[in-house]
């Protein structure tokens, strides 16, 4: 294409503006409802156990992922953990700055395989460190929705 | 290894409003702007004019529209702008009774591609049929843009309103 077909002026090209409406509901499954009607009714983890291959699921699931067996065994875990990997987060998925930096962590629960990822609170980004001891911190009865939101943060023990 | 089958549910609207279902939503941001280039862009602005346009194969003679720098047959460039008529003929159409997002219609929305005169055949642009009675629309026949009011146009090829049956 030769120098002639070059758009000469900024207002001859034309931008096509769109939009893609999609909005999505995830439900949470069977081992999902289970898991998160306790943290809304009851404020506890549950978890799910595999007896044969000595695996605690944590979020629980179906089946394991070792053998295929179903999973029935369910246990009640303690909201106390560790550390396991954190990140401090200064914008927002827009690339807005955040008034205030967040801490994300994947905390490991303890006497489980697993954990979750969630925010720290009540903890300074500088005072955060691997295998640091934390705590779930629930919200109220009455603004628990069955979300993994219901948890407010993670705050040190 | 013990078997185990799920039941399958059919969650409905209730099931969600009335919160016997635990579920998350999901609602991205997905705006986003088309860089429409050398050739849409001056196609959208003659639109906005209320002119058609297309551009000629040096290779093939044929004369594309919508219009595109390069000849998707032959190759080569494209090196001519070719003013069209507003007027066609139906290359193909369809009555549809229900609209994009699922509402039933009682008159039917006649979607159809435009072969545009002036340019070769099979180039046409898709676009909708209107002031005409759904049982008569038929392949072949001679249509012409309604345009839009000038100001109402924006460089889109919604600045023609709809197409309409051309009196002999």
């Amino acid at each position: 294409m030769s120098l002639l077909h070059r758009i000469q002026h900024a207002d001859d090209m034309f931008n096509w503006h769109g939009d893609m409406p999609t909005e999505g509901r995830y439900t949470v499954g069977i081992a999902g409802e289970k898991f998160f009607r306790e943290i809304k009714d009851n404020g506890k983890f549950l978890a799910t156990v595999c007896l044969d291959c000595d695996i605690t699921y944590m979020p629980p699931r179906l089946y394991c992922e070792q053998c295929f067996a179903q999973l029935d065994e369910w246990l009640e875990v303690d909201p106390l953990g560790h550390v396991h990997t954190f990140t401090v987060v200064h914008h927002n998925l827009d690339e807005e700055l955040l008034p205030d930096p967040q801490i994300i962590a994947f905390i490991t629960l303890d006497d489980t395989d697993g954990g979750l990822v969630h925010y720290l609170g009540e903890v300074e980004a500088d005072e955060v460190y691997l295998g640091m001891p934390v705590e779930a911190v629930f919200k109220s009865e009455d603004e628990r929705e069955g979300s993994i939101t219901d948890i407010e943060y993670f705050r040190p023990v | 290894m013990k078997e185990f089958v799920y039941d399958s549910v059919y969650l409905r609207r209730e099931d969600f409003e009335e919160g016997r279902v635990l579920f998350e939503t999901w609602d991205p941001n997905a705006r986003y702007a088309w860089d429409a280039g050398v050739a849409i862009s001056r196609y959208l602005q003659e639109l906005r004019a209320g002119r058609l346009i297309g551009r000629s194969c040096p290779e093939c003679n044929r004369v594309l529209i919508p219009p595109r720098m390069f000849c998707e047959s032959c190759f080569y460039p494209t090196d001519r702008w070719v003013p069209l008529e507003d007027t066609g003929t139906v290359l193909t159409f369809s009555r549809c009774y229900v609209t994009w997002d699922m509402v039933k219609l009682e008159k039917p929305q006649i979607p159809a591609v435009v072969e545009i005169d002036g340019a070769s055949q099979g180039m046409g642009i898709m676009h909708m049929l209107g002031e005409v009675d759904p049982d008569t629309v038929a392949i072949g026949m001679r249509v012409g843009a309604v345009w839009k009011p000038p100001e109402e146009r924006v460089g889109s090829v919604n600045d023609i309103a709809y197409f309409r049956p051309l009196e002999d």
